[in-house]
């Protein structure tokens, strides 16, 4: 594989910088070819990706990292995002209605953007440790 | 208190207060939303319009805020219209549901015209 055409960074587990892993892989999209309503659809998914890696993963600990590699190929941008931590299970469809009523708490939306979002998603654990959610997103869709 | 990753301010326009919102809509920030919201609910205000920040970032954490403010709203009696969303994010209010709660409207002038 051309290594010009795979990134890979590090961010801490605080959040905000999700943000960065986000406009990282945005600029790749652009690079690509992606369109705007789909770059916008990457960003969503890597920050919610990430976001779930600071949070649930890492626990947000200081002393872990959340790993991020973009892969860019001929029609597809892959994304895999790794943590260190015990990960979540898989989570049901949230309903609105019971965040509403209160019957549920509000949140827990972030891995139904994910897979609502990209063309591919999958979460496994990571024979190193950790957990690693795969995500791709074609070029045409 | 203040967050420097977001800015809000409340304007009145006859009965119905617009809640501004600059900056990123995320967990982090949503304690500024929920204080606004609960001043002007406080206030005994029916009508609010949330006015979004079209480069404004709203991630996860922040929808479950705006979730929280609506399901107060139902409790309350109020109604919320928005404005100021872009595209990609009038799509995810659709797709999680926050359209069945409040309404989104492409301009504060279409929002405001008979509230």
């Amino acid at each position: 594989m051309d290594p010009d055409n795979k990134i890979e960074l590090h961010i801490p587990s605080v959040m905000g910088y999700e943000k960065i892993a986000m406009e990282t892989a945005a600029s790749m999209a652009k690079r690509m070819g992606f369109t705007e309503d789909r770059i916008e659809d990457l960003k969503t998914a890597v920050a919610e990706a990430c976001l779930n890696a600071i949070e649930h993963g890492n626990k947000m600990d200081t002393s872990t990292k959340v790993g991020i590699t973009l892969t860019a190929e001929e029609s597809r941008l892959q994304v895999v995002v790794k943590d260190e931590g015990k990960g979540v299970g898989e989570i049901g469809s949230p309903r609105i209605e019971s965040k509403i009523e209160g019957k549920d708490k509000a949140r827990g939306w972030g891995i139904f953007l994910i897979k609502s979002l990209m063309d591919e998603v999958k979460f496994e654990p990571s024979p190193e440790g950790g957990n690693v959610v795969k995500m791709v997103i074609y070029l045409e869709k | 208190m203040a967050n420097k990753d977001i800015e809000i301010s409340v304007a009145k326009k006859n009965d119905v207060s617009i809640i501004n919102i600059k900056g990123d809509v995320t967990a982090t920030t949503g304690e500024a939303i929920e204080g606004a919201y609960q001043k002007v609910t406080t206030e005994g205000v029916k009508k609010i319009l949330l006015f979004f920040d079209k480069d404004g970032y709203i991630n996860s954490g922040g929808i479950a805020i705006l979730i929280g403010v609506a399901s107060e709203s139902v409790k309350n009696k109020q109604q919320i219209r928005i404005t100021g969303l872009s595209s990609h994010f009038q799509k995810i209010f659709h797709m999680v549901g926050l359209t069945k709660y409040t309404q989104i409207f492409p301009s504060e002038e279409l929002a405001l015209r008979g509230f």
